[in-house]
């Protein structure tokens, strides 16, 4: 499926490069706020992975756990976060997977690098955002990373991808 | 490698260590040798290969080695090397490999035992020194294997102790484990997690039983749980997320008062940290235990409610919340982590799920609990790599144990258990342990 007109298609872009942003930032509030109230951040565990409830996740996170994520990285004393996580996301490869009367279904692709105290990691992979119309702008409902490398022996794995 | 000159004897005291026992690549090596070498270490459960022909590989120390479902029904541990060319035959992961093992470099198969099938151009090997029936030409099995309800340990040495005796008094957490269960067995399920640390294991085994460092190393993850707690509106009952990250902020007489058992062969547990919750999921959870059951034997199970069991030297079972975790050296400051998760069987499928959650939030790569000890081992593995001290302490209420059959008791926050792991690793080591308090 592709994008009716370019106008849809800008919206969704900036709409995404406006979240990448939050996150880069550690604009954590904000970033919370683009989500629906049951709204789901979820990064799975195995390629291909098609349930969040019966099998482990490298993140699997409601408006609750998302919020206490955030909440831990302002804390004084989060400790691996001396010195805080630095991210940079590269977005690319921005289609329409489909399209309803309420929202649509994005993917994308991203290459994201992080650098704390002593080494910069690199993760990469695609991103399947449903999102939900909500008067001009989006909420998100479901934000689905797959990692390249989701099944990996990982180091922590502290912020939002 | 400069073996030789270590005189283990002299880093090794009842109460505290020299830092090279951390540190010194040379002593990691002998770990593998002495340590790892002897021990019965667990390989996994036989619920990964159900079937003839299923496969799990791991490693055992610096050993690679594949355990697989036999014919007979047996599950055989064997070391994943081809007898002809040294190949590795079964690639690493898991699944299955029919009813035979098939070597891929020149197609010699074996049987699920290990023992040799068939070669290609049998007749190339007649008159030739080489006697394809001597099991020089099978593939190698592990010293011994044994299994305590599913759970299954291989030794890599022909001597010890036999693995009942080995395991001793945590033999019980492996019981409660599945006694949990309505139909009295467990079974991995979900997927398998794999964190890498910067540390040493035996620093990570330490921490499993080290009380107090919770309130301290994880004030950020329990503040921020109890902060979304205040955030809810007054009366809401405490979110299972909650319940299960804001514990580690008790104060230190919390702590004091959990009674941690150590015994012999460097084995442990420390009492449950949780209350047994009252949600509606773990209602019906109990409920379908006491169906099965009846109620006093439900009661019975649950009342035995343990956080983490050390089997030392290989993993770490949480019985209440049913996970697993395999601790692997990689090196002297590497180790490797896996998570496994088990569902109870008969239990509701919701069981499971919150299995997961814990799974998820707090042992996972991207727990929200964890990233702190991972931060306060690296900075004990950095630290100890320095000159500003010799020794690490393990004071803490030394003396004071109480004697226990085949073990020993002591209050919840006292080093009892970082120095009955150091007895062990001294004896295995061949030294005079250190720990005769
Ligand atoms: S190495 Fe296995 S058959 Fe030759
Ligand atoms: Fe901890």
């Amino acid at each position: 499926m592709n994008f009716n007109d370019w106008q849809e298609q800008q919206e969704i872009t900036q709409f995404l490069h406006h979240e990448a942003r939050l996150l880069d930032e550690h604009r954590w509030d904000e970033w919370q706020r683009l989500f629906t109230p049951d709204g789901l951040y979820w990064v799975p565990l195995v390629h291909g992975q098609t349930d969040h409830l019966n099998h482990a996740s490298l993140f699997c996170e409601d408006a609750l756990l998302r919020s206490m994520r955030a909440r831990r990285l302002e804390q004084a004393r989060a400790y691996s976060q001396q010195p805080p996580t630095r991210t940079v996301h590269v977005l690319g490869n921005i289609s329409l997977e489909s399209r309803s009367e309420t929202g649509v279904v994005v993917r994308s692709t991203f290459l994201l690098l992080e650098w704390r105290k002593t080494e910069q990691r690199s993760f990469g992979g695609s991103v399947l955002h449903t999102l939900q119309r909500e008067g001009r702008g989006f909420r998100i409902q479901m934000k689905r990373v797959d990692l390249i490398n989701c099944d990996a022996a990982h180091e922590a794995l502290q912020v939002f991808m | 490698m400069t073996t030789t000159t270590i005189d283990l004897q002299a880093l090794v005291q009842p109460d505290r260590v020299h830092k090279r026992v951390y540190t010194d690549p040379a002593i990691f090596e002998l770990e593998m040798d002495r340590v790892f070498g002897q021990a019965w270490l667990y390989v996994g459960h036989k619920s990964q290969v159900p079937n003839v022909g299923d496969y799990f590989t791991t490693r055992l120390g610096r050993e690679s080695v594949v355990m697989v479902r036999h014919t007979d029904g047996e599950v055989n541990v064997l070391y994943n090397r081809c007898p002809h060319k040294g190949a590795k035959i079964v690639p690493d992961g898991s699944g299955s490999a029919g009813k035979f093992l098939r070597c891929l470099y020149h197609g010699w198969t074996f049987k699920c035992d290990g023992s040799l099938l068939s070669v290609p151009l049998r007749s190339g090997y007649e008159d030739t020194a080489l006697d394809l029936k001597s099991p020089a030409y099978s593939v190698r099995k592990v010293a011994r294997v044994a299994s305590h309800r599913g759970f299954v340990f291989a030794s890599l040495s022909e001597d010890g102790p036999e693995l009942s005796e080995f395991l001793g008094g945590v033999a019980t957490s492996l019981d409660n484990f599945c006694d949990r269960a309505p139909e009295g067995e467990v079974e991995v399920a979900g997927g398998v997690q794999r964190v890498i640390q910067r540390n040493n294991w035996k620093i990570f085994f330490e921490n499993l039983h080290d009380t107090i460092h919770a309130v301290a190393t994880h004030e950020s993850s329990w503040r921020a749980a109890k902060e979304e707690y205040e955030a809810m509106p007054a009366g809401t009952p405490k979110p299972f997320e909650v319940v299960i990250v804001d514990g580690n902020g008790e104060p230190l007489e919390f702590w004091a008062n959990l009674e941690l058992k150590g015994y012999d062969h460097g084995h442990g547990f420390m009492e449950g940290i949780f209350v047994p919750p009252t949600d509606p999921v773990s209602l019906a959870y109990v409920a379908s235990l006491e169906a099965s059951q009846g109620a006093q034997r439900a009661d019975e199970i649950l009342r035995v409610n343990r956080h983490n069991t050390i089997v030392y030297p290989s993993c770490s079972p949480h019985t209440s919340f049913q996970q697993i975790r395999v601790i692997r050296p990689l090196s002297v400051d590497r180790t490797l982590v896996e998570i496994f998760s088990f569902r109870l069987k008969g239990a509701p499928e919701a069981t499971f799920q919150r299995t997961l959650k814990y799974t998820n939030i707090v042992n996972s790569p991207s727990s929200n609990v964890m990233p702190d000890d991972l931060e306060a081992y690296n900075r004990v593995q950095e630290g100890l790599a320095s000159d500003g001290g010799d020794w690490v302490s393990m004071h803490r209420a030394a003396g004071r144990d109480q004697p226990l059959p085949g073990g020993r008791a002591s209050n919840g926050n006292s080093e009892m258990p970082a120095r009955n792991m150091f007895r062990t690793w001294a004896a295995y080591m061949g030294v005079q342990a250190g720990g005769a308090e």
